[in-house]
């Protein structure tokens, strides 16, 4: 026994280990490169001539940089696009036009990060965009184009920068604007608000002559999608805001003679999905769109494709005019402002720019620098290869470039490019062998697959496996085989198998709604085996598959049907018919207020017949039920004003058919101060049934008696009403729904091993059920700062993993439940009562163990599945989950929550 | 999903559940069960690019061949309601008593208990199982006409020559529902169908975006394998057996 309990100890402290290493080696390592470039010396004087390496005359010495956030490129180049300014400006040739190509994550910190530095940023950027305090992540100390015209020397002094609009923005460069006014996007249902603020400086702004780089970020855009998806009946008028925007912007620089050099720039950070939301990788998020316009782009765009509105490329309905990458925005602006590249770019001088110098060795010496310095980022990754600036002979180089036989490796062919550049220069067809050169290194280097660290991912994978070794050696025999056990591992054997197919990692909603449909049946069966039930469709399986098919549909999630019908969006709760919403979250309230309310009322009860103690445990509570509701409805009732003064603000059109002077004064509450009421009058009431409850067990244990375990109970019920004040309002039905489920499984006096296959299909049908997947881009932030005024990175992260992950959350305490059957007596009990708790506390490491096994499997499967995969972009987030699913889930809920619950159900 | 015993192995259960079904003794019934489920299948392959063109219309128009096959099979090779003719042993040299003529026989004995199995099936068993096709995730406010129309196809596979050989005895029907019955050729079609057509359902969120990931399509494919593997197994291999929970 104590071995396979030390065992078990180092099994799961090994699971976080395991997982941690293998991220290590798995997110990509990039060599970096500190400081600020500056012009150097390129050498070839011998062949250009002195004085080829004066950088060239600048075309432009100011920017306008509007950000228009989630601006898909056919929101301003297709035919419905209500950006016909910008379009009139193409067809005039002022106007430079692209489809950008976001790498993913596609969502607004790391898209922020590429454009302005021109890396790829990697996926640990996104842990950081949900970790913005992190000052390590500020690209303060980064060479951008930002501090790079900060530190240029323009006619008026050194460069100032000036921004508005997304804070993003300024966390990520602090100290770095002379004015700047952010707006953060906490509250999607704001589209004009956050809009306006930005708005209203340009005209001012637009009057000064001292800036030299003005960045706008416009966020309204993207909140219309994520409120209502791409088609929304708001999104044509935002985009005609937006464009008459460009136009009194472009006017100006038109008329202004202070702004006659001014390079004005708009594009998306990324675009949307069918259902407006991002941080993947279908055609709609990678594809944002960007224009340069600037009358004197008319120089540069006598050949280039003038057709506007256009049709966007067959093979991709997002790609429109020529496909660049968004890192060649920082070189291009580099180029055209007349600074050094930035150090750790990736990006390419946009070729259609190279019509401003006449002269060809402008042109060269423009590419080459380019060139060079992406080199040395590639140099620093291939450290074994040559890259000088010499021509080298196959000897020096080490293998043959020309020869067909051999096969060359990325690295080895990266060199053989370099060499052929410098074996091309002064021949006049320097610019191919350039651009081929940065293409190709620009391919390598974003692909990730070069730059895995093994090692660490064998480790880790090794690890993994010793886990499963140690949990199986714990396991108890298999024997005897139930269906349960088979369902069991029949799931997990099909989930495993599923995981390969990349499809149904996006789609993995589906599997667990089919599998648990298939087990209430299962269920069915096995019960009317034992006992014929004669009107067998109202059995208490089918009414629990009932409620799974509408639980099913209440949101869609996933890929391939996002944006389709669900109950949330059906209009059922939208606009006048809020009220049906509100009325099935009273009931949910209504149903928490009396269970804890009961659970007050046996509290007080534990005070007032210490003389009767034999009749401790037998029902007392109903004389108290009165003054347990008067205690309650205070906490109960703020949550709820809560959730509505909260969802007013949030979602109003939730609120909409709740009418009158109620409404108007909620919206006036303080909802920071409301969550902390709610919180604190929950750890009062749990603070204060414990101790309630601890006298009865000092009493029980006088009397040699047992308890029932209503702790327990009391504490998952006031665990539903934290998890429900941390659920979107049109989730919260949901959890009615929950309980109903509740209510029919435990008529069904489910076997351990049934218990432990329904927590599995519950936990994680609930996570989807919510509007989850395995998308970055269905993280939902909006209930992370309840109660929080400040930022705390440790609370706020808790706050997150909680509302995204409370469905699973009650699940699994629900279940503590179904497994010991708490509370579900309330009379007197008998002595036999002892030997039953033995066999729980039996079957209880039995489920724990199952559960074990359960992690083990999926983190092998998931090692395995990377492993497999050999890293499709599509599967990375999918880590990401498996990660939090690992770590936090395992840890902290099964483990540790569900521990909690259990001993305080043995008090 | 459950463990599989011999039943004659099991003294503990009761011995009142029927005796699994025995295809009629002649060599019609012999030959023809074995050719039945390689008709129903060269149907289902026949009609399967239309059924991907247009599945509400194929399968409408092919659910009466597919009722005509079930019909002739149970007519052919199954002993109808009530009846698993006993063989009677002959002694040597005993006198047949005189058999009504075959017409007479086949059109009391057979047809009428076929149509009215067609009858409940189309009646009961269809609203049924579409019923369960809705609550394992079929289309709520769409499709209406497939997901009647696979019901009406799992129906005539699954439950048709079930009620041919069992009639309407309640008992019997709970011991269906509940597993309990042996298995036999007709039983293990009905398993077969069922299981078939729920592990249809995994294919249809993959991205690969081919036509026949469409609704019904893939179930309807599920339970038109299922049935054939289903009765082949229940015929053959796990012929008597009994399913065991627990
Ligand atoms: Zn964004
Ligand atoms: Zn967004």
């Amino acid at each position: 026994m104590a071995t396979r309990t030390v065992l078990l100890t180092v099994a799961n402290l090994l699971i976080p280990v395991s997982i941690l290493i293998f991220a290590t080696g798995f997110f990509p390592y990039k060599p970096f490169m500190p400081g600020l470039a500056e012009y150097e010396e390129l050498g070839w004087n011998r062949i250009l001539g002195d004085d080829w390496q004066k950088p060239p005359a600048a075309p432009f010495d100011k920017v306008i940089f509007m950000v228009v956030d989630a601006l898909r490129s056919d929101f301003v180049f297709g035919e419905e696009s209500g950006m016909s300014f910008v379009q009139s400006l193409i067809r005039d040739g002022t106007a430079l036009p692209f489809t950008a190509h976001a790498t993913s994550p596609t969502i607004t910190m790391p898209r922020v990060k590429a454009i302005t530095t021109g890396s790829i940023p990697s996926f640990l950027d996104v842990i950081l965009n949900f970790a913005e305090s992190d000052t390590t992540s500020t690209l303060a100390t980064q060479d951008t184009w930002l501090a790079q015209i900060k530190a240029k020397q323009f006619d008026n002094g050194k460069g100032k920068l000036v921004m508005y609009g997304d804070d993003t923005w300024l966390k990520l460069f602090p100290d770095f604007f002379d004015r700047a006014d952010g707006t953060s996007s906490f509250f999607v249902s704001d589209f004009t608000e956050v809009d306006n603020n930005v708005t209203r400086h340009v005209p001012n702004e637009l009057l000064n002559s001292d800036w030299n780089a003005m960045i706008m970020h416009y966020l309204g855009l993207d909140h219309i999608g994520h409120k209502a998806g791409p088609k929304s009946p708001n999104m044509i008028p935002k985009q005609k805001e937006m464009d008459n925007m460009v136009q009194s912007i472009y006017s100006a620089i038109e008329n202004e003679d202070h702004l006659a050099n001014t390079l004005f720039v708009l594009c998306g950070d990324h675009g949307m999905n069918e259902g407006g939301n991002h941080g993947g990788s279908s055609p709609g998020e990678t594809s944002p769109a960007l224009v340069f316009m600037s009358p004197k782009l008319s120089k540069v765009t006598q050949n280039t494709i003038k057709e506007s509105p256009i049709k966007p490329s067959r093979g991709n309905e997002f790609e429109y005019y020529r496909m660049v990458e968004q890192s060649d925005i920082a070189p291009t602006l580099a180029g055209l402002l007349g600074f050094p590249v930035p150090r750790n770019n990736l990006g390419v001088f946009l070729t259609e720019f190279l019509g401003f110098w006449d002269e060809t060795p402008n042109r060269v010496q423009l590419l080459y620098r380019n060139a060079k310095q992406m080199k040395k980022i590639v140099e620093a990754t291939y450290t074994s290869l040559k890259f000088t600036d010499e021509v080298l002979e196959t000897g020096e180089m080490g293998f043959e470039c020309f020869s067909l036989n051999t096969h060359l490796t990325d690295g080895q062919n990266l060199a053989c490019l370099w060499q052929r550049v410098v074996n091309a220069m002064g021949n006049n067809d320097e610019f191919e062998h350039i651009y081929k050169f940065m293409h190709e290194a620009q391919d390598t280097m974003s692909s990730t697959a070069s730059n895995y660290d093994v090692s660490r991912l064998v480790f880790g994978t090794g690890l993994a496996i010793l886990v499963c070794a140690l949990s199986y050696l714990t396991l108890p025999s298999f024997r005897p085989i139930t269906p349960a056990g088979i369902y069991y591992a029949l799931t997990l054997v099909l989930y495993a198998a599923l995981m390969f197919a990349s499809s149904y990692v996006e789609e993995e909603h589906n599997f667990w709604y089919w599998a648990t449909s298939g087990w209430y049946i299962l269920l069915l069966l096995s019960n009317l085996r034992k006992e014929w039930y004669d009107k067998w469709f109202f059995h208490p399986a089918i009414m629990a598959l009932v409620v799974h098919r509408v639980i099913r549909r209440w949101n869609q999630t996933g890929q391939k049907y996002a944006g389709a019908d669900d109950i949330v969006n059906s209009g059922i709760f939208h606009g006048n018919n809020s009220f049906v919403l509100w009325a099935l979250i009273g009931a949910t309230y209504m149903d928490i207020m009396i269970r804890i309310a009961r659970h007050v009322a046996r509290s007080i009860a534990t005070f007032d017949n210490l003389q009767n103690v034999q009749n401790a445990e037998i029902e007392s509570t109903d004389h108290h039920r009165m003054i347990g509701t008067v205690a309650v409805v205070p906490l109960v009732g703020t949550a709820f004003v809560f959730k509505l003064a909260f969802t007013a603000k949030d979602a109003p059109e939730l609120t909409a058919g709740i009418t009158g002077g109620m409404m108007e004064s909620v919206e006036t509450l303080n909802i920071v101060g409301l969550a902390q009421m709610v919180f604190g009058g929950l750890a009062l009431s749990g603070i204060w049934i414990a101790f309630a409850e601890w006298q009865r067990s000092k009493k029980r244990v006088a009397t040699r008696q047992e308890g029932n375990g209503a702790l327990a109970v009391a504490f998952f019920d006031l665990m539903a009403l934290f998890l429900i004040t941390q659920t979107k309002a049109q989730n919260i039905p949901l959890y009615l729904l929950f309980r109903l489920q509740f209510f029919f499984l435990r008529l069904l006096n489910l076997s351990p091993a049934a218990v432990t296959t329904t927590t599995l299909l519950l936990t994680q049908t609930s996570f989807f059920a919510l509007g989850n997947s395995n998308a970055i881009s269905s993280i939902d932030l909006s209930n992370s700062y309840n109660g929080i005024s400040g930022y705390n990175i440790t609370a706020v992260g808790a706050l997150v993993f909680l509302s995204n992950w409370a469905g699973p959350v009650y699940w699994s305490l629900a279940s503590i439940l179904l497994l010991g059957s708490h509370g579900s007596t309330q009379r007197y009990i008998e002595t036999s009562e002892l030997h039953v708790a033995d066999w729980v506390t039996k079957e209880r490491e039995y489920l724990n163990e199952l559960a074990r096994k359960e992690e083990k499997g999926r983190e092998s499967r998931r090692d395995g599945k990377e492993w497999g995969r050999h890293v499709a972009l599509l599967t990375l987030p999918k880590f990401l989950f498996a990660m939090a699913w690992g770590v936090a889930w395992h840890l902290g809920v099964t483990v540790w929550l569900g521990g909690l619950a259990w001993w305080l159900g043995t008090w | 999903m459950a463990t599989i015993i011999n039943a004659n192995a099991t003294s503990k259960t009761p011995p009142s559940t029927a005796p699994p079904v025995e295809p009629l003794n002649n060599d019609a019934a012999r030959l023809y069960t074995h050719i039945h489920p390689v008709l129903v299948l060269s149907l289902y392959a026949f009609s399967f690019s239309s059924l991907v063109a247009d599945p509400a219309s194929t399968l409408l128009n092919t659910l009466a061949p597919l009722a005509i096959l079930q019909i002739a099979y149970v007519a052919v090779c199954l002993p109808p309601t009530g009846g698993t003719p006993t063989i009677r042993k002959q002694k040597p040299g005993e006198k047949r008593s005189r058999v009504p003529s075959k017409l007479e026989n086949g059109l009391n004995g057979k047809i009428v208990p076929a149509f009215l199995s067609l009858l409940l099936t189309a009646l009961a068993a269809t609203p049924l199982l579409t019923a369960i096709l809705v609550l394992f995730g079929a289309p709520v406010t769409t499709h209406h006409p497939h997901t009647l129309l696979c019901g009406a196809h799992v129906a005539l596979l699954s439950t048709l020559p079930l009620v041919y050989v069992h009639g309407v005895n309640g008992e019997t029907w709970r011991q269906v529902v509940a597993l309990l019955l042996p298995i036999d050729e007709v039983y293990g079609g009905l398993i077969g169908t069922v299981v078939g057509a729920w592990l249809g359902a995994v294919p249809i969120p993959l991205d690969w975006d081919r036509e026949w990931q469409k609704w019904p399509v893939t179930i309807v494919t599920g339970a038109y394998i299922g049935y054939a593997v289903g009765k082949l197994l229940g015929g053959t291999l796990l012929k008597g057996k009994k399913i065991m929970f627990d």
